[in-house]
């Protein structure tokens, strides 16, 4: 388990992050959301110990990590893959991996075991010998994220993992990032990437020089919006929009296109005396599901609430 | 460190330039000023003594002082003697007349009728005199017979000891010199390309890392400079064996600098290069204040070839010992400014 309680970093005069308290269970995937410069790379910096904090308190494992004997037994612990991939250009793929295998004193065996398997996984294996300064960006990604992997850390920080990938990639990554958190790894993810956090994230913080809120994606948006339905009708006559207001179970309404948008308070119940009364109205009912607000409605609506003043 | 090495090794136009740099320097360049030198003023010929003049032939077969005194063992100013035998005695400002000088130093003298033997003479006239096993300079020789044991030096041989100093300084500046495009790459270059987060963030401790720095550039310098000493020694050898028949290369000399003197030098490089590169974040920029690194090294250069130091075997130790000082100094001065936090925090 991660956890951090009040973390606070200053360079020089400027704040990266401040009063930081969360907790990472392990097996989770945890995402850490934010616009540029919120702290999400610091945070990760000093989880990583690359970079120790003003104040607070952090620990991996229950090693805290500004404790120098520590420190280094919570390195060999993580897997981190930085902003920038930073590989070594003139080295083909599997002397990157096997250098920094050796670094984290893998036994050559097991380096080549896990290179193998890990380049394999990512469709890399084939081209393990070409210096990776002529591979695409993409493909130094996926370097980098095997770099990371390459001596089975129980912890994955991964900064940004799927920037600069296609789509193809992404999915690769993403696919690969689910399997990992099968097999028990706690992973740690800043991305911008909402759609993605979405979908693999167990648990959201969204960061601004502080913690904003901490929670499931789908648990944080059922926080902050109304339940909404969305009901599809052959036709919507003008005087729908005023007359279904009208309906105690219905808080507000509009229309997009076919489509009859209702924020209700309880769906369960509601729905079913909503299209009764459309039924009554003559209109045909051709669909109905809930809406659900994004991961990008939570994010810009409380990324927006904080930056007002 | 293997990783630095083997990402060197992909680098050819950096190794092409640390291998030619000693050779070109160490080798070629001695090669291309001792052979005209070695060719045009031949080692075995020796020249006269410096400024002497003789004049006239000697007239008899041989002298023979009478004397009826000895003086031995003391100074003479000022004083004409006659009919003496001098030994080992100083004088100056003297005429002597049908003396015999033995063992003696004689300068700004007029000696006539006289025998002299293993003396030193210096601004002195000499009329109708014998001498042998005799040494001096500006000597004016009349109608005299003299030899001289002791004779100056052939140019060759006054300048090949100056040249074969500046050679032995140019294997103490290359390895100086080389570790600024070195380290220059592998730590600048490592800052450039973003991949000193991911080495940092591995178990492997500062001191390691650091260490790892200083013997990736360290190893490279050092082996090019030794390659191109052995070189440059066989082919120096070859040059001269011909003109005095022996091997002369390497001496003491040679053999303490490049064992002592060079690897302090490198290693003094290499740190200097490590603080330089917390500083600067670019390779031409890092080289550039680099080649200040070798000013102590270029100071000793200039020390030895103009004469102010003379590379006795003492004296490199003490050479030896400074460089190792400030090599102490410049590893726990780089030891603070290496670590994790201030590399990342100001490095990058």
């Amino acid at each position: 388990m991660i956890v951090c309680e009040n973390l606070q970093k200053r360079f020089g005069p400027t704040l990266a992050i401040t009063g930081l308290t969360l907790q990472i269970p392990d097996g989770q995937i945890f995402g850490l959301l934010g616009p540029n410069g919120a702290g999400k790379t610091t945070t990760m910096r000093i989880l990583s110990c690359l970079i120790r904090p003003t104040s607070g308190k952090a620990s991996v494992d229950e090693y805290d990590i500004t404790n120098e004997s520590h420190r280094q037994k919570i390195r060999a612990m993580i897997g981190l893959l930085p902003e920038v991939p930073g590989l070594y250009e003139t080295l083909g793929a599997y002397k990157n991996l096997d250098y920094y295998a050796q670094f984290y004193g893998v036994p050559k065996q097991k380096r080549e075991d896990n290179i193998k398997a890990t380049l394999t996984n990512l469709d890399l294996w084939d081209r393990r010998h070409e210096p990776v300064g002529n591979f695409s960006k993409g493909m130094k990604q996926k370097i980098a994220i095997a770099r990371a992997l390459v001596h089975d850390p129980q912890y994955i920080f991964l900064d940004e993992p799927t920037a600069s990938l296609d789509p193809e990639a992404s999915k690769t990554v993403r696919d690969y990032i689910l399997e990992l958190k099968k097999r028990g790894n706690t992973i740690l993810i800043n991305t911008h990437n909402l759609a993605e956090a979405e979908r693999i994230c167990d648990t959201v913080a969204l960061v601004k020089n502080k913690l904003v809120k901490v929670g499931n994606p789908k648990q944080l948006a059922r926080g902050l919006f109304a339940r909404t339905i969305s009901i599809t009708l052959q036709h919507i006559p003008e005087s729908l929009l005023k007359n279904i207001t009208s309906l105690t179970s219905v808080s507000g309404a509009r229309v997009d296109g076919r489509q009859l948008i209702l924020n209700v308070n309880n769906p369960e119940e509601d729905n079913p005396l909503v299209i009764d009364w459309l039924m009554k109205q003559g209109l045909q009912v051709q669909f109905v599901s809930e809406a659900e607000h994004s991961l990008e409605d939570v994010y810009l609506k409380l990324i927006g609430e904080d930056e007002r003043p | 460190m293997r990783k630095d090495l083997d990402e060197f090794r992909k680098q050819k136009l950096v190794i092409g330039s640390i291998v030619a740099m000693p050779l070109v320097l160490g080798v070629v360049m001695p090669l291309v000023l001792f052979v005209p030198i070695i060719t045009m003023a031949p080692l075995g010929d020796v020249w006269d003594v410096e400024g002497l003049q003789q004049i006239g032939t000697f007239q008899g077969s041989s002298l023979d002082p009478w004397t009826n005194q000895t003086i031995e063992n003391t100074s003479l100013q000022s004083q004409t003697i006659q009919y003496a035998i001098l030994h080992n005695v100083a004088a100056e400002n003297c005429v002597f007349f049908s003396c015999i000088i033995d063992n003696s130093e004689v300068s700004f003298t007029t000696i006539q009728e006289s025998v002299c033997t293993g003396a030193y003479l210096e601004n002195v006239t000499m009329v109708h005199c014998e001498g042998s096993q005799l040494d001096g300079r500006n000597i004016l020789a009349i109608d005299s017979n003299v030899t001289f044991s002791k004779t100056k030096a052939s140019e060759a041989q006054q300048v090949i000891p100056m040249m074969l100093n500046m050679v032995l300084m140019i294997f103490i500046i290359v390895p100086a010199t080389l570790p600024t495009i070195i380290a220059s790459y592998s730590i600048v270059g490592e800052k450039n390309n973003r991949s000193l987060e991911p080495l940092l963030a591995t178990p492997t401790s500062d001191g390691e890392l650091l260490a790892g720095k200083i013997f990736s550039s360290f190893i490279p310098s050092m082996g090019a400079t030794l390659l191109a000493f052995l070189l440059g020694i066989i082919f120096l050898d070859i040059l001269f064996i011909p003109h005095v028949g022996y091997a002369p290369l390497p001496t003491l000399t040679w053999l303490l600098c490049i064992f002592l003197i060079a690897p302090t030098a490198c290693i003094m490089s290499v740190l200097a290069c490590v603080i330089i590169s917390s500083k600067v974040s670019d390779v031409r920029a890092a080289q550039q204040v680099g080649g200040f690194v070798v000013m102590p090294v270029v100071a000793l250069m200039l020390a030895v070839i103009s004469g102010f130091i003379f590379l006795s075997p003492l004296m490199i130790f003490v050479v030896a010992a400074l460089y190792g000082l400030l090599d102490i100094g410049l590893f726990y001065f780089a030891r603070a400014i290496f670590s994790r936090d201030s590399i990342l925090e100001k490095w990058t």
